[in-house]
C-alpha cells in the first residue's frame, strides 16, 4: 500500500481542496434552502428561495447527466469519463444524502455533526475514487472487468 | 420533508389520495417555489397555515420543540398508514440511492486502503470458486438497485417537470418502472 506516497498526498490535497472550496460557496445557499422547505415557507425571503431553486436545478441538471454517462460510459470508455463519473457519482450521493439528513436529523447540533460527517464521506469518496483512477484501471474498466468472469 | 406533513393531517386511514396529492404538489411547488408559492390551486396546502411575522427558520423551530413536547412519533407514523405501492417504491428509491452511494463510499476507501490492485482481488474472489448462484446473487444484488433507482431516477425528473402526477399514472409509471427494472436486472445477469 502506498497511501502516503507523495502522489496521492498531492491527490487528496487537490480533491479536498477543491471539495472544500465548493461546497463553502454554496454551503450558505443550501442551508438557506433546507430552511426554507417548510410550510412556513411562504414567509421566505424572495433572494433565499432564488438561491433554493438554483439549487434544486443543479440537483435535476446533475441527475440527467449522470443518467447520459451511462451510455457514454459503455461506448466510450477511458479515463474522462472515469473522473466525470467520480465527480458526478461522488456530488449526487453527497446532494442526496444531504436530503435524508436534512428529513431525520434534528436540532442544530446533531444537523451540524452530521453535515460535517457527510462533508467527510463525500471528500473520502472523491479522494478514493480518484485514487482508483489514477493508479488502478479505473471505474470503466472495473465495471467491465466485474461482469466479464 | 417528509415530517412537515404531520401537523396538517388527522391520522386517518383513507388519506392516502390526499398524501399522494401532497407528495407531488409539495415537490412540485419546491420545484417552481419562486413562482407559486401565492398561487391560489395551491391553498389547499397552505389554508392551514396563518400569515405569520416570523421566519422559516423559527417555525420550524416551533414545529419541533411541540413535536418534541407531545412526544410525537416520526413523521409519517410507519404503523399508521396503509401501506401503497407508490410508499413503497418511495422509500425504496431511497434506500437504493443510500445503499448505492455506501456502496460507492466502501468501494472507495478500499481503494485508499487495500494494499493489492483491483484485478488482483476479483482473482482472488473468482478463485474462491463460490459457484454461479452466489455470483449471480451478487450481481444481481448490484444490477438490480442500479436499474431501479436509474428508471425511478427518470419517474421522478418526470415529475419534477410536472408530468405524471394523477393517481392512475403514478400507479402506470410505477407498474413500469418495476417491471423494467426486473427485466433489465436479469438481461443483465444472462451478459
Ligand atoms: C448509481 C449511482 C447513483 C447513486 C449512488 C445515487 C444516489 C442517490 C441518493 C443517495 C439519493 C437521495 C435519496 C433520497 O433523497 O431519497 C438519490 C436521489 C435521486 N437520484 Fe440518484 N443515485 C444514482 C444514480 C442516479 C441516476 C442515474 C439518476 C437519473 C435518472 C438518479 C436520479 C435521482 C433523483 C431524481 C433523485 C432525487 C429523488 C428525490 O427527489 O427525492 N440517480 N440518488
Ligand atoms: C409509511 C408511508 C410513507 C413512506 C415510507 C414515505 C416515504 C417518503 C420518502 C422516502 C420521501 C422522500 C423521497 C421522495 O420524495 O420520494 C417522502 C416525501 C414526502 N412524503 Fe412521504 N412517505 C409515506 C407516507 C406519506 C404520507 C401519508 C404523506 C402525506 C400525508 C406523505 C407526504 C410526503 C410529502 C409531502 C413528501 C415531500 C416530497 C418532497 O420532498 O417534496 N408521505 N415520503
Amino acid at each position: 500500500m502506498t497511501l502516503m506516497d507523495h502522489r496521492t498526498y498531492l491527490l487528496s490535497t487537490i480533491c479536498a481542496t477543491l471539495f472544500t472550496k465548493l461546497h463553502q460557496k454554496n454551503e450558505k445557499k443550501i442551508t438557506e434552502r433546507r430552511s426554507v422547505t417548510s410550510m412556513a415557507k411562504t414567509q421566505a425571503a424572495h433572494s433565499n428561495s432564488k438561491a433554493a431553486s438554483l439549487h434544486w436545478t443543479a440537483e435535476r441538471m446533475l441527475s440527467v447527466l449522470l443518467l447520459a454517462m451511462g451510455p457514454v460510459a459503455y461506448f466510450n470508455p477511458g479515463p474522462v469519463i472515469d473522473y466525470s463519473l467520480a465527480a458526478a457519482l461522488t456530488l449526487h450521493g453527497h446532494w442526496g444524502l444531504g436530503q435524508v439528513l436534512t428529513d431525520y436529523v434534528h436540532g442544530d447540533t446533531k444537523i451540524k455533526m452530521a453535515n460535517a460527517a457527510l462533508f467527510l464521506l463525500s471528500t473520502i469518496t472523491f479522494t478514493g475514487l480518484c485514487y482508483f483512477n489514477y493508479n488502478d484501471v479505473g471505474i470503466c474498466k472495473a465495471v467491465a472487468l466485474l461482469w466479464s468472469k | 420533508m417528509v415530517l412537515l406533513v404531520y401537523s396538517e393531517v388527522n391520522q386517518d386511514s383513507n388519506l392516502n389520495l390526499f398524501c399522494f396529492f401532497c407528495f407531488f404538489f409539495v415537490f412540485r411547488t419546491l420545484g417552481r417555489q419562486s413562482v407559486c408559492l401565492a398561487k391560489p390551486q395551491y391553498s389547499v396546502l397552505y389554508r392551514h397555515v396563518a400569515p405569520m411575522g416570523s421566519t422559516a427558520k423559527e417555525e420550524m423551530n416551533k414545529f419541533w420543540d411541540k413535536n418534541s413536547r407531545l412526544n410525537r412519533p416520526m413523521s409519517p407514523h410507519i404503523t399508521i398508514y396503509k401501506w401503497s405501492v407508490p410508499m413503497m417504491m418511495s422509500i425504496t428509491h431511497r434506500g437504493t440511492g443510500v445503499g448505492l452511494s455506501g456502496a460507492i463510499s466502501a468501494f472507495a476507501v478500499a481503494a485508499l486502503v487495500l494494499p493489492g490492485s483491483y484485478p488482483y482481488y476479483l482473482d482472488l474472489i473468482h478463485s474462491l470458486s463460490i459457484g454461479p448462484f452466489l455470483t449471480g446473487l451478487a450481481k444481481f444484488g448490484i444490477a438490480f438497485p442500479v436499474s431501479y433507482h436509474t428508471y425511478n431516477g427518470i419517474r421522478h425528473l418526470g415529475w419534477d417537470m410536472g408530468k405524471g402526477f394523477k393517481i392512475p399514472e403514478v400507479y402506470r409509471t410505477g407498474y413500469t418502472v418495476i417491471g423494467l427494472s426486473v427485466i433489465t436486472s436479469i438481461a443483465l445477469l444472462m451478459i
